[in-house]
């Protein structure tokens, strides 16, 4: 099983929907789940209706799961619904299936999340950092799942952290300007400490950065050229981008048709420039 | 005519981006920084380091029936030395260890680990091998934190190297151990490990002699190693036991050697010729001339002929040589009379 995560510290810059685009062409080989570690849950959104939470101001939270039955005593202790905040919780994480076949998704829970994120300093490691990855590594997930895609917050703190010591591989989407770009750097520093103290064996891969949202500005063209000229940081930078294109966008909307952009008719500009992306980083992490 | 502004990404940030992928890329999964439990850590009964004082000696106290009591309560005095230092400002360098088990052995610093736990410290900040470093890596290893200590004995520091070739020819076979073999290991200067390889084959006295303390120095140690003859290696033993400087040891052997020598030249001058005559040698050296003048006009039976030499010109090598050639002209007379 490979856990796939698309890390940026700086927002905007479209993990959300390059993970949607990985799970989703993933889906069609392999049972995926996808999983949002972000509190602002918009990667769950895509696939749950998720809920106004009247008692927490912060957001949002996961809908009643399908398979919850009040009637039924086994689910006496359950409430129906289920995040992927619940690994902090020490309750099982019920996934939930999505309109995509062979796909689920672990969705976010805004205000557990946020909680989680804002643990005293010095209870992080026990009670953070290592419960995404004792969550992954578990039989049941492993027996499951064959890649697991995390949609991670824009922050550097112990949410991302766990994400990292759960990764197998990353990838940095970034804008090509000069902030998302620092953000690069942010993430390139997580790398670097998570790699340090990984086993050898098992090293945390950095598949890329993936420039993402480009135009053929001389401002995107610039800075990609200098990330890929540089002898230390070009072999990083991935052959394949994402356009800036609205149909990323509009596929977003709960009542477009269709859902995703895989379903498109097979000439469509943006489906095969995602078949490319797509292809070419699971080419780099399953071959 | 404005040129077409160009876009890049700051050079600190390059310099940041790239600095950060050498280092992950040299340096994955070679070690991590941790804060461990002292009580997770165990020594390593195998580190050459001879101390006596052990783990329970600090946590229960030194048993007044333990055999090395003295020796342990020394080492427990130094410790509490460090520890009171750490006690003020920590560990400035954190401690090797590897995992082993439940526990983690210490790979480098023993003392370290000691005094904190006097220090009344629950954690030390260690640096966690991931993998148990082989044989020759660990000797290498331990090796390298001992020489950078003062306190070590020279006995210690030659079982330290004595493990390190053990480890080494028992990964790369039986080879021959040379000084540059050894400088190529260990890293230090060709003359250190010569020093080291003469002292390790040093005769059994040298050795005994290091190892009761009485020769501490390396450089000492090598040079009475290579004294072939047992009864000068004997005196300059002593000499060394006694607190006698590198260089007077050296004289020592030098004295004793031409000795030796002129006792063998003078048993052997019987071929050729009959020598009939003394040839008095040559000098360059007006000086020597006039000391060995002064001092025999400085003898009561021959201060008459003080003033014979007293117009010499020391300067002047001819007026030197008549002058000699004068001292023994009388010199011959008076023993003649």
């Amino acid at each position: 099983m490979e856990i796939i995560a698309f890390v940026n510290n700086k927002g905007g810059v479209g993990k959300t929907t390059c993970s949607k685009l990985m799970a989703e062409y993933l889906s069609k080989k392999m049972r995926t789940l996808c999983i949002d570690f972000d509190p602002q849950c918009n990667f769950s959104h895509q696939y749950l209706h998720m809920e106004i939470d009247p008692a927490a101001p912060e957001g949002l939270m996961p809908p009643i799961h399908p398979d919850y039955d009040p009637h039924d005593p086994d689910d006496n202790d359950w409430d129906g619904r289920s995040s992927i905040a619940e690994i902090f919780y020490g309750q099982g994480v019920v996934p939930y299936p999505t309109y995509v076949p062979n796909l689920d998704i672990a969705p976010g829970h805004a205000e557990k999340l946020l909680s989680a994120e804002s643990v005293r300093r010095s209870e992080v490691v026990d009670k953070v950092h290592k419960q995404l990855a004792n969550f992954l590594n578990s039989p049941d997930v492993h027996a499951e799942y064959d890649a697991v895609v995390i949609d991670t917050a824009p922050s550097k703190g112990p949410l991302t952290i766990s994400v990292m010591k759960a990764a197998t591989h990353i990838i940095i989407p970034s804008v090509m300007e000069e902030q998302p770009v620092q953000g690069i750097y942010g993430m390139l520093q997580l790398w670097m400490q998570e790699s340090l103290i990984r086993e050898k064996n098992r090293p945390l891969q950095l598949v890329g950065i993936l420039p993402n949202m480009f135009k053929q500005t001389r401002l995107h063209k610039d800075i990609l050229t200098s990330l890929q000229d540089n002898s230390a940081i070009g072999k990083y930078v991935l052959p394949v981008k994402f356009s800036q294109r609205i149909v990323f966008a509009e596929v977003d909307a709960a009542d477009s048709s269709p859902r995703s952009i895989f379903d498109f008719q097979d000439q469509h500009v943006a489906k095969n420039e995602a078949m490319e992306v797509c292809s070419h980083i699971a080419e780099r992490i399953f071959a | 005519m404005s040129k077409k502004k160009r876009f890049g990404i700051s050079e600190a940030l390059t310099r940041g981006l790239s600095e950060t992928i050498h280092v992950v890329e040299n340096n994955t999964g070679l070690f991590r920084n941790v804060i461990l439990p002292l009580s997770r850590i165990e020594l390593d009964p195998d580190n050459p380091r001879k101390l006596a004082i052990d783990l329970s000696d600090i946590r229960a106290g030194i048993r007044p029936e333990d055999p090395l009591y003295a020796r342990k309560q020394d080492e427990l005095e130094r410790l509490k030395e460090l520890a009171h230092t750490i006690k003020t400002s920590g560990v400035i360098n954190p401690v090797v260890v590897y995992k082993l088990g439940e526990v983690y052995r210490v790979v480098a610093g023993e003392r370290r680990c000691l005094a904190s736990i006097l220090a009344g410290k629950q954690e030390v900040e260690a640096r966690v091998f991931n993998e148990k470093p082989k044989g020759f890596e660990l000797k290498l290893i331990q090796w390298v934190e001992n020489t950078a200590r003062e306190d070590l004995t020279l006995d210690e520091r030659l079982d330290n190297v004595r493990d390190i070739v053990h480890e080494y020819q028992l990964q790369h076979g039986k080879t021959e151990v040379t000084a540059t073999l050894l400088k190529n290991i260990t890293g230090l200067s060709l003359s250190q490990t010569t020093y080291y390889l003469a002292a390790m084959n040093a005769p059994e006295d040298v050795q005994i002699e290091i190892q009761n303390g009485g020769i501490r120095n390396l450089d000492k140690a090598a040079l009475i190693a290579g004294i072939s003859s047992h009864d000068v290696r004997k005196h300059a033993i002593e000499a060394c036991r006694n607190g006698s400087s590198l260089k007077e040891i050296r004289s020592i052997i030098s004295q004793q050697k031409s000795l030796k020598k002129n006792r063998v030249d003078l048993a052997s001058s019987a071929r050729g010729r009959n020598t009939v005559k003394i040839n008095m040698g040559s000098t360059f050296h007006a000086d020597v001339v006039r000391q060995i003048i002064e001092s025999v006009v400085s003898r009561q039976e021959y201060d008459k002929y003080l003033d014979v030499f007293s117009q010499v010109n020391w300067l002047d090598l001819r007026q030197t040589t008549k002058a000699f050639r004068k001292l023994i002209e009388l010199m011959e007379r008076e023993t003649a009379l």
